[in-house]
């Protein structure tokens, strides 16, 4: 206890040296909250549009479906699905189709839906904003963007073709759901129609199936071992497609560069802990003579480096954690992602993002204190290990 | 001279009597013209630019075979259509491939014409039609797979002078205009065509028809088989 009460008062007593190796861990701690709440949240962002715009949070397809999306790998009837965690399930049929204006003619996946089962299953049917969702066949809704590249209107006729049939259907809904994916690509058309257009006996390509959020791997997984051979369920995580594969990559690129924005700053809180150390040798040969073993003296610096980033740690949560709350609850990268979702407009991105807070952030920020007392402990802990008090009293 | 006569009212009662979808069907007979041979010149006008392709066109006035003979760029790609089924050689591929009904809708050749403006009959089978003042008024047919909101087929002594292609919102998009028709061995065929997309300037793409052979042509011609080598 009283090695501690000796390291904070020299820690209060070098007071703009504290500052100042307060302020880089402060700049480390905020930098890991936010990068890690950006990251999970952009995770959370692209779960939430493909379990609730563009995919289902579990489909379930045979394995030839998964393999080659062709109508003609779909189901010819519907499987039994049977999972107590399996809220809803609503037949799909998506298939590649043509679709032509009096101006422009433009390639794109239509997706046959069952126009109540979808209501219960995908947020879409909520997010018209012109006009109104499917009601029955010789409709379609289309994404709003894609209305305007195509240039048609809310009770304007849109040609649907595909390589065995042709139909002109009513467009009766625009729907802003402001992900890209549904927004630039959505073309949302009755079951009936998209099984007439795929020219064969097919019922429906896939089968959507509402689960609680992050119970998805695990149904997925747990109706894999049930299904009859042939089928094949996927989870969210597992619809992602490329995205996902960026996500984690970016993931991988953050924890290296986080990792090294951590030993820089324990460097530098080192670093100076090195020069005080330095100058206060005689202090160090003084105490020792009183009594003081030299191990003790190597904590009470390893103890002073870690007060110092400590404070800086806490501060720097403090902001951290304000700067993503106040992220979290505002769409600061609304603008942000608007822009993100024009360049990558099929790649199920979010017109809006916000931030996670987690607590566990608070303890990968703490690992700067654990490795600032490291480094102490090992280099300027080292030249007090090795100081020679007679030689700095005798004044050498 | 007294039986001309006859004959002439005869002709004339069942001019009058003809439905006008009839009138819609006799008039595109004469568009597509007899089972010929002949060389089509397709010019493509872009602003600041123009191309010109001439085709060698076999056809039975159902079915049709188009081999590109000029520019040298593209000299060999051959072109089939069987009812819904088209079939195009490329010799850069060296393959026959078939194109799904779909195709048809696309432009060919970039120009302004559709395959359905070269062979199909889209006009009779995917709209309804009505006269009005001599005009042929054709709605489309409900759930038919057409972009227009309306065509206007404006007639003259039953051949068809001039298309209108209107949008869903009463604006003309495209126009064709047929030339003059030559009479071949008792059938017509139209000596030039020209279709302009209303909503560009500029773009526009001509048509004329010459070294016209009227005949039977060989089945062949209108086998996939023989797109690469030709007929």
């Amino acid at each position: 206890m009283s090695l501690l009460r000796l390291a904070w008062r020299n820690v209060l007593r070098q007071r703009r040296r504290t500052t100042l190796l307060s302020l880089v861990v402060i700049y480390v701690t905020v930098a890991v909250l936010f990068l890690f709440g950006f990251l999970d949240g952009y995770g959370e962002s692209l779960v939430e549009a493909y379990a609730e715009y563009v995919e289902a949070p579990v489909v379930v397809a045979r394995e030839v479906w998964w393999q080659d999306p062709d109508p003609e790998n779909g189901f010819r009837e519907l499987p039994a699905v049977a999972h107590p965690l399996v809220q809803a399930a609503t037949p799909r049929l998506s298939l590649y189709a043509l679709l032509r204006s009096p101006y422009r003619m433009q390639g794109g996946v239509v997706l046959g839906v069952d126009p109540q089962g979808e209501k219960v299953l995908s947020r879409v049917p909520f997010r018209v904003g012109e006009g109104r969702w499917l009601q029955g066949p010789g409709e379609v809704v289309l994404g709003h963007r894609l209305a305007e590249r195509l240039d048609v209107r809310v009770g304007e006729r849109l040609v649907v073709e595909t390589g065995k049939e042709a139909l002109g259907l009513l467009v009766v809904g625009l729907v802003r759901a402001g992900v890209g994916n549904v927004d630039f690509g959505g073309v949302y058309l009755h079951l009936e129609d998209a099984q007439r257009l795929s020219g064969r006996e097919i019922v429906a390509t896939h089968l959507a199936l509402k689960v609680p959020r992050g119970k998805e791997e695990g149904v997925a997984k747990a109706l894999n071992q049930a299904l009859p051979e042939g089928l094949r369920a996927r989870g969210v995580w597992e619809l992602m497609g490329p995205i996902r594969a960026d996500y984690e990559a970016s993931r991988l690129f953050y924890v290296p560069l986080l990792s090294l924005f951590m030993l820089l700053a324990a460097i530098a809180v080192v670093s100076t802990t090195y020069v005080s150390v330095r100058e206060r040798l005689r202090e160090f040969a003084v105490a020792e003579s009183l009594g003081l073993s030299p191990f003790r003296l190597a904590a009470q610096v390893a103890l002073e480096a870690a007060l110092a980033s400590g404070l800086g740690l806490l501060l720097g949560l403090l902001l951290g954690y304000a700067l993503l709350w106040y992220t979290s609850t505002h769409d600061v990268f609304g603008p942000l992602m608007r822009l993100s979702v024009e360049l990558l407009p099929e790649s199920g991105l979010s017109e809006h993002l916000y931030t996670a807070l987690r607590p566990v952030y608070a303890l990968y920020a703490a690992m700067v204190v654990g490795l600032s007392a490291l480094l102490a402990l090992l280099f300027p802990g080292r030249l007090v290990l090795a100081l020679e008090p007679t030689r700095y009293l005798k004044g050498e | 001279m007294k039986r001309f006569g006859i004959l002439l009212l005869a002709l004339a009662a069942f001019a009058l009597g003809q439905s006008p979808l009839e009138k819609l069907k006799s008039a595109l007979d004469r568009l597509r013209g007899p089972a010929h041979q002949a060389v089509y010149a397709l010019t493509v006008e872009r602003p600041g630019s123009s191309r010109t392709y001439r085709l060698r066109v076999y056809t039975d006035g159902e079915r049709a075979h188009l081999r590109v003979l000029e520019p040298k760029a593209e000299a060999g790609m051959a072109f089939l259509s069987l009812g819904q089924d088209l079939y195009l050689y490329d010799p850069r591929l060296g393959r026959t491939l078939r194109l799904p009904p779909s195709g048809r809708s696309e432009r060919f050749l970039g120009s302004d014409l559709t395959y359905q403006d070269l062979m199909g009959r889209d006009l009779e089978e995917l709209f309804q039609v009505t006269e009005e003042g001599g005009t042929l008024r054709l709605m489309p047919k409900p759930g038919a797979p057409t972009p227009y909101g309306r065509v206007e087929v404006y007639l003259k002594e039953g051949f068809i002078e001039r298309v209108l292609y209107y949008d869903q919102r009463g604006q003309a998009v495209r126009e064709l205009r047929l030339g003059s028709y030559q009479r071949l061995d008792g059938a017509y065929l139209p000596r030039t065509l020209e279709l302009k997309d209303l909503t560009r300037q500029g773009y526009r793409t001509l048509v004329e028809v010459t070294e016209v052979q009227v005949g039977p042509v060989p089945e062949r011609c209108f086998s996939p088989l023989y797109l690469e080598r030709g007929c």
